[in-house]
């Protein structure tokens, strides 16, 4: 297949790969950083690239709230927002994954209000974590496109049928100029196929209704179906995977193993730390510190089973959190990691950290650091603040 | 032996909860009441407003395609036909022309003997319904 490699930055990339997506409807409203996907996107529309209904909206809950009534007519519908919008999005969210509509959301991870910041951190999309939608965090350009194409697939496949929402990091990665492979339009088109939704509300044929009041008798077993539906996603996921690589060539899993195999000490983190963790972990090599990076790129479902198998031999973890919970104990990542490894029957030492809070630079010499300090980790580690000025 | 309910389980549940339509009718919510509008059929012009306005589907129509009475079961007295009724609002105006700071709306109609009058839709108490309208 050919490829195109260009210049894009990761609101660039979004907007191409929904571009070649080509959704029925899109409703969306702009919020920095992740105003620009739309902003290109409807340069696309006006351009008569897509054959996309594009609605302008008077907010981020307007925008969800037209997305699901799009979605549960048939329609293939997208998205995009950041941070406050995501935040305002919240109620629907909820219902959005209980009517099993596959949405699809390019997110641009920005730090939640207060104090008021424009800049990155994970806390609006871990704010969501518990709202039922499948969540993909990417590194870079490139995973931001294959991911969200991806995503089309994994949302709308009918054991699935949940919306879904792919990340980047605000400004790192969504305003960087990176390399970007493409590929061809009609290519994507293969690859994502036809939608054929669930139910279609505007079949007068066969009237139905939508969002019925479910009170104490059926509620609990609704909420087991959604449960289902996501072990269904983690069967998925994978295979949707192993198809792009079979047409596109690169390769896809819940997390990211980079030399974990032979590591004593492991580190963990989502998104663009990632690439500079790599650094880190090839740096600590050539000193003879064998170090391993375990990147999760699916944090929902959450890959229990994938991340103990890459860092159950590991001597100490380091899991690093861009954003804090407030309970006292760890970031969202810390804790579900070691809700894996007690269901799995380790009990490895490990030292959880916040850090890069509001788009705070983080930088190899501290991931370094990181690594360093994990030779004499106990096995109950407090908290620890990355890069606070103390 | 008792024999086991035929309960649905979670497995038996359409996807995304979807149900056959109309399932609202099943579900009475006319108790929730607190007033009740009462329909003068020789006030009215039948001009339909009301039936077009009611957020639910609580005033019928007739198989001559006439405004017919309310439905009871499904109304919840929000006003919102009394409102809207322009035969009402004309009887209003009226009143307010006569008597410039008397301050009515449709919601004093039990309280006006003119507006009682002339009014197409009266809001009235369901003490008052019960003893006047004969309406549960």
């Amino acid at each position: 297949m050919e490829k195109t490699i260009v210049a894009r930055t990761g609101n660039e990339a979004m907007a191409e790969a929904m571009r070649q997506i080509n959704p029925d409807v899109c409703a969306a409203y702009p919020i920095t950083p992740a105003t620009e996907i739309m902003q290109i996107f409807s340069s696309f529309v006006n351009d008569g690239l897509v054959k996309t209904n594009l609605i302008t909206v008077e907010s981020e809950h307007s925008a969800i709230s037209a997305c699901m009534g799009s979605a549960a007519s048939g329609a293939r519908t997208m998205t995009a927002t950041s941070s406050q919008g995501l935040a305002l999005m919240h109620e629907i969210l909820y219902i959005a994954s209980a009517l099993r509509l596959p949405i699809v959301l390019a997110e641009v991870n920005r730090a939640l209000s207060g104090p008021i910041n424009i800049h990155c951190d994970h806390s609006d999309t871990m704010g969501e974590r518990d709202a039922g939608w499948i969540q993909i965090y990417a590194e870079n350009s490139q995973e931001a496109y294959d991911l969200l194409i991806n995503a089309v697939r994994i949302a709308e496949h009918r054991d699935v049928s949940l919306p879904i929402m792919v990340s980047t990091d605000g400004f790192i990665i969504s305003h960087e100029m990176e390399r970007l492979e493409m590929y061809p339009d009609s290519e994507i088109q293969k690859f994502i196929g036809e939608y054929k939704p669930n139910y279609n509300l505007l079949n007068i044929d066969n009237p139905i209704t939508v969002g019925s009041l479910v009170l104490t008798d059926y509620y609990l077993e609704h909420k087991r179906v959604q449960h289902e539906a996501m072990k269904n996603a983690m069967k998925v996921i994978p295979e949707i995977f192993a198809e792009f690589k079979k047409v596109f060539g690169r390769q896809y899993d819940f997390v990211e193993n980079y030399k974990c195999d032979d590591a004593d000490y492991i580190l963990i983190c989502l998104g663009s730390t990632a690439g500079t963790s790599k650094v880190a972990v090839e740096e600590l090599r050539q000193e003879g510190i064998k170090a391993g990076l375990l990147k999760i790129r699916v944090f929902r479902p959450f890959p229990a089973e994938e991340i103990v198998k890459y860092i159950s031999k590991a001597k100490a973890i380091a899991i690093l959190d861009r954003s804090e919970s407030l309970s006292t104990q760890a970031g969202p990542v810390a804790t579900e990691v070691k809700a894996a490894l007690y269901d799995a029957g380790k009990i490895i030492p490990m030292q959880s950290y916040v850090y890069g809070l509001g788009g705070r630079e983080i930088y190899v010499d501290q991931i370094k650091d990181v690594y360093r300090k994990l030779k004499n980790t106990k096995i109950s580690e407090q908290v620890k603040y990355l890069g606070v000025k103390e | 032996m008792t024999k086991k309910p035929d309960i649905k389980t979670w497995k038996d549940l359409n996807v995304g909860g979807i149900i056959e339509s109309g399932t609202s009718e099943h579900f009475k919510t006319g108790d929730w009441r607190v007033k009740v509008p009462v329909w003068q059929s020789q006030n009215c012009i039948q001009c339909m407003t009301c039936w077009a306005f009611c957020p639910d589907n609580a005033i019928k129509v007739t198989d001559e395609g006439k405004r017919g009475n309310y439905d009871y079961n499904f109304c919840k007295g929000c006003g919102i036909c009394a409102e809207e009724c322009p035969v009402s609002k004309k009887v209003i105006n009226e009143i307010k022309k006569a008597a410039p700071n008397a301050n009515i709306t449709s919601w004093d109609a039990e309280t006006n003997q003119t507006f009682k009058e002339k009014a197409s839709i009266l809001m009235v108490s369901i003490k008052d319904a019960k003893e006047k309208y004969n309406i549960k």
